[in-house]
């Protein structure tokens, strides 16, 4: 499903501790990057969170599949010139 | 003792004032849990809410180190003694109130905790700073949603300039309350002076509100109709809010 008029999908990864490795907990709709951190912070707040980041799904390119939610982003041939 | 027996000192005043505006925007900020803009919107004004009630709890707990017994002061108050700031005494009417609310109010709010952390009252320096932590979620929310509609123009902005005008002098005045209580406050050590706590709030808020063209600095607090021992102008919180707040429908379930 698209996100409403003027938002964008932005992903969000979180870790509990320094060392445990970053991992995907969810998505959130929003207008903007101000937004975004404020929704992921506020809706994935289950856990005590040591790190959480937003990433525009835009940004996430696939490397070894053709299919999924980023699928979109795989770049055409051409691209890197 | 509670606060309907006697006149409460500068600082239970204080507090009671803090905790009520809390208590208050918490319920404020609740009915758009559902119908807010967007799901996450939702989400994050229950998220909000929450915290204003959690924090209002501990706001009236520190009323026990002053002879008050908090279950009392948050359960039996009629709304005509509640010390919440005038802003919230209604309901929300839009998103516009809801955004105003959450730069104009919770942004004052939030400068008069740092002020009261920054004083001598233990309590107020162990338990205020993870408020503030919380807080400043409330603030990116404000700001990004008050530009957001700023941005928009037309009948978005000035709607919401509307809405904050229409609570800025109040919330200013509960802020900045000019009378001898505070003073009193002041002098205590509890916490900062008045031109310091303009200076701030000017500090957190001013450009935010320039976004609708609103000139934070020359805005007046209005000290109409001054009632001292409740610090905030007439009126009182909507009966149902109150109800609320109270608890009243759980009354029979409370136990001690």
């Amino acid at each position: 499903m698209s996100p409403p008029l003027g938002e964008s999908v932005f992903e969000v990864f979180a870790r509990k501790s320094r060392g445990e490795p970053l991992r995907h907990v969810g998505y959130v709709d929003a207008p903007g990057v101000e937004l975004a951190r404020v929704y992921a912070w506020k809706t994935y707040d289950e856990e005590n969170w040591f790190e959480m980041c937003v990433v525009p799904r835009g940004a996430v390119i696939p490397v070894n599949r053709a299919d999924g939610p980023w699928a979109r982003n795989l770049p055409t041939e051409g691209d890197e010139g | 003792m509670t606060a309907g027996d006697s006149t409460p000192g500068p600082l239970s005043r204080h507090i009671l004032s803090l905790a009520d505006t809390k208590r208050l925007l918490g319920i404020r900020y609740s009915d758009w849990i559902l119908g807010s803009p967007s799901i996450e919107t939702g989400i994050a004004a229950s998220s909000m809410a929450q915290d204003e009630w959690g924090h209002a709890r501990l706001l009236y707990a520190m009323l026990k180190k002053l002879g008050y017994d908090p279950f009392e002061v948050e359960h039996t108050r009629p709304a005509d003694r509640y010390y919440s700031a005038p802003a919230l005494d209604g309901p929300f009417a839009d998103w516009a109130d809801f955004t105003a609310a959450v730069v104009v109010v919770d942004g004052a709010l939030a400068v008069a905790l740092e002020s009261f952390a920054a004083g001598n009252f233990a309590l107020a320096r162990t338990r205020v700073p993870k408020m503030l932590a919380e807080e400043e979620y409330h603030r990116r929310f404000g700001s990004a949603w008050f530009a957001r509609l700023a941005g928009a123009g037309g009948d978005a902005e000035s709607r919401l300039r509307e809405s904050a005008m229409a609570m800025l002098p109040s919330t200013l005045a509960w802020l900045l309350p000019g009378d001898e209580v505070y003073d009193e406050l002041v002098d205590d050590g509890r916490v900062w002076a008045a031109d310091r706590v303009r200076e701030r709030c000017i500090d957190r808020l001013a450009a935010t509100l320039r976004g609708t063209g609103i000139a934070l600095a020359d805005v007046e607090p209005d000290h109409g109709g001054w009632d001292p021992e409740r610090r905030r102008g007439p009126g009182a919180p909507g009966e149902e809010a109150v109800e609320r707040a109270r608890g009243d429908r759980n009354r029979d379930l409370f136990v001690e």
